[in-house]
């Protein structure tokens, strides 16, 4: 297996008594779309900023294309490689796209004036505007051009379409697609749309509270995680080590089921258990099955560890 | 590249303040001869051709009692752009995620400002000298050529303080309230040590200046000079960026 394009091992990080990331463990392959999911405040940013050293991590260990982000030299061959686009995608407020796409490339050497050209084009920038005087979505779309013409190996992607029209983030999405995941680059990318994550991820986690509650393959969230509706009296709430998560809905209870789904219902139905419904599940379900605060995650749910990833495309 | 960035969001101060100090210098050097004859302005040279040296002397002194604190003044505007004024605006993402170190980062801006005051405190009284020699027609002024870089070196201490501080408050306006803070407080304190206590201590950066300043009369006492003010100046001026570099390095955002 190739060393990891992004690796953390147990890491957290603290404000004061807030914890913002804990014990988060992460192994992205080369080449792998991962889509980092979670709702505000979970963590997610927090983890994009320590993996560029933006944030110093109070424990554990990262690793960026093998290098220590915490290492000024190594964080500075990590930023020759890695493209960012923040959150926050604030840029030099008297400056235009142009000059900005002028300052940027000096400081790339793979940088594409061609891929710039070419993106200013379909994503209709105007490059003579200050970038103050652009409306949010033209300031995002800025952000992303000079982050995507960087040639970067690893694009760490902070809530890339916050703000686009879904003209222009189906024009992100297939650039994404066409440019860098067909050339085999890294795509770690956090999103609230999780229809654009399903479009072009292959791997998502989801953290809630700074914790992975769940990685998976999202191929195999679609072809092996159902959803099992059972009426019954006192349902346990964990059965079995592949209940990812188990919620109550009335008389109703709903499993989340990684894998095995018929034998876990049938196991149930041998308890006194009405099994109402066997179903597949959906990215934006399972999310929101993980994330419910009235629907905690049992301790036997596949997040509670990072999944195995040796079987990263 | 970050040099020229750090010119283009400078140069708008960095061309007011030469044209505010450059006006006044040239206004200084014009005025012994200005002179209003029937309601308008006139100009005559004889005072300058007759009396070279008392002339060129006093357009000295005059400027000099105007433009000591151009130096203060250029570092307190031009260093409130250093790095940490980006913090709070949210651009410091962008910059820190281009592969330089924040040393380079800090000591770029830093150089960049230096240059800038350099040629504002520079222009305006080389000017003033040029425009002086041509109209007394004596070109004898080694104090006016020095005072220039005299105003730079004291100045730099300040530039330091203020790209300190703008780490430190996260901001353009904070660094500049604070700088000034700082100084105000510091004259205070003096004051209150000089007036009623009757002491009176080393200046701390500004001898050199002060050196300049008063010594308005010929011949210059040169071995007065206040050489451990001028040290100190410059242990300052490396010792406010180191620290800010040092702050910069450790700061999250």
């Amino acid at each position: 297996m190739s060393e990891a394009a992004i690796l953390t091992e147990g890491l957290s990080k603290s404000f004061g008594p807030q914890t913002a990331v804990s014990n988060l463990n992460l192994q992205i392959q080369p080449g792998a779309v991962y889509g980092f999911l979670g709702r505000n405040g979970a963590g997610k940013t927090t983890t994009m900023r320590m993996l560029l050293g933006l944030v110093r991590p109070t424990k554990g260990r990262m690793r960026v294309l093998g290098l220590d982000p915490w290492l000024e030299m190594e964080l500075m061959r990590i930023l020759q490689r890695v493209a960012f686009v923040p959150q926050r995608k604030q840029l030099y407020g008297w400056a235009t796209p142009a000059e900005l796409v002028r300052m940027n490339k000096a400081y790339f050497p793979r940088w594409s004036d061609e891929a710039a050209g070419g993106l200013a084009q379909r994503l209709e920038i105007p490059m003579k505007t200050a970038f103050k005087k652009l409306s949010i979505g033209n300031q995002s779309k800025v952000a992303l051009l000079l982050a995507l013409a960087q040639g970067a190996e690893v694009l760490i992607l902070d809530e890339p379409t916050a703000g686009l029209d879904p003209l222009m983030v189906d024009e992100i999405l297939r650039t994404l697609i066409e440019d860098h995941v067909s050339q085999g680059r890294t795509i770690f990318v956090s999103s609230h749309h999780l229809g654009e994550v399903e479009q072009i991820c292959d791997w998502v986690g989801i953290l809630e509270e700074g914790r992975l509650l769940l990685e998976a393959r999202l191929e195999e969230v679609r072809q092996e995680y159902r959803l099992v509706i059972v009426s019954g009296e006192n349902l346990p709430d964990a059965p079995s080590a592949d209940v990812v998560s188990a919620t109550t809905d009335g008389r109703f209870r709903r499993y989340v089921l990684a894998r095995e789904a018929d034998g876990f219902a049938a196991g149930l139905r041998s308890q006194g258990a009405s099994i109402l419904e066997i179903s597949p599940i959906g990215l934006r379900e399972l999310f929101l099955h993980l994330v419910r605060k009235e629907a905690p995650c049992t301790p036997g749910n596949a997040g509670a560890k990072a999944a195995p990833v040796s079987s990263f495309s | 590249m970050y040099a020229w960035k750090c010119w283009r969001e400078s140069r708008a101060r960095f061309f007011f303040l030469l044209i505010m100090f450059t006006v006044t210098a040239l206004l200084f050097t014009l005025e012994p001869g200005l002179e209003v004859q029937n309601g308008w302005w006139h100009f005559d040279r004889s005072e300058y051709i007759h009396n070279p040296l008392p002339t060129a002397h006093v357009v000295f002194s005059m400027i000099l009692s105007v433009l000591w604190c151009s130096g203060f003044l250029s570092a307190v505007f031009l260093g409130a752009t250093a790095p940490g004024s980006e913090i709070e605006p949210g651009t410091i993402e962008y910059l820190w995620t281009r592969p330089r170190t924040r040393t380079s980062v800090t000591w770029t801006h830093w150089a960049v400002c230096v240059a800038e005051m350099a040629i504002v405190a520079v222009v305006p009284l080389y000017l003033a000298a040029a425009l002086l020699g041509t109209l007394t027609r004596y070109w004898d002024f080694p104090y006016l050529f020095i005072a220039p870089w005299m105003m730079v070196i004291v100045g730099l201490p300040v530039l330091g303080l203020t790209t300190l501080m703008t780490a430190l408050r996260r901001s353009a306006s904070g660094g500049l309230i604070y700088t000034s803070g700082v100084v105000l407080v510091y004259a205070i304190l003096r004051q209150i040590i000089i007036v009623p206590l009757h002491l009176n201590p080393p200046t701390l950066f500004t001898g050199p200046l002060v050196w300049l300043v008063s010594n308005n009369q010929l011949p210059y006492d040169a071995s007065a000079f206040p050489w451990g003010s001028l040290w100190r100046a410059v242990f300052l001026a490396a010792a406010f960026p180191l620290a800010a570099e040092y702050l910069l390095k450790r700061a999250e955002v």
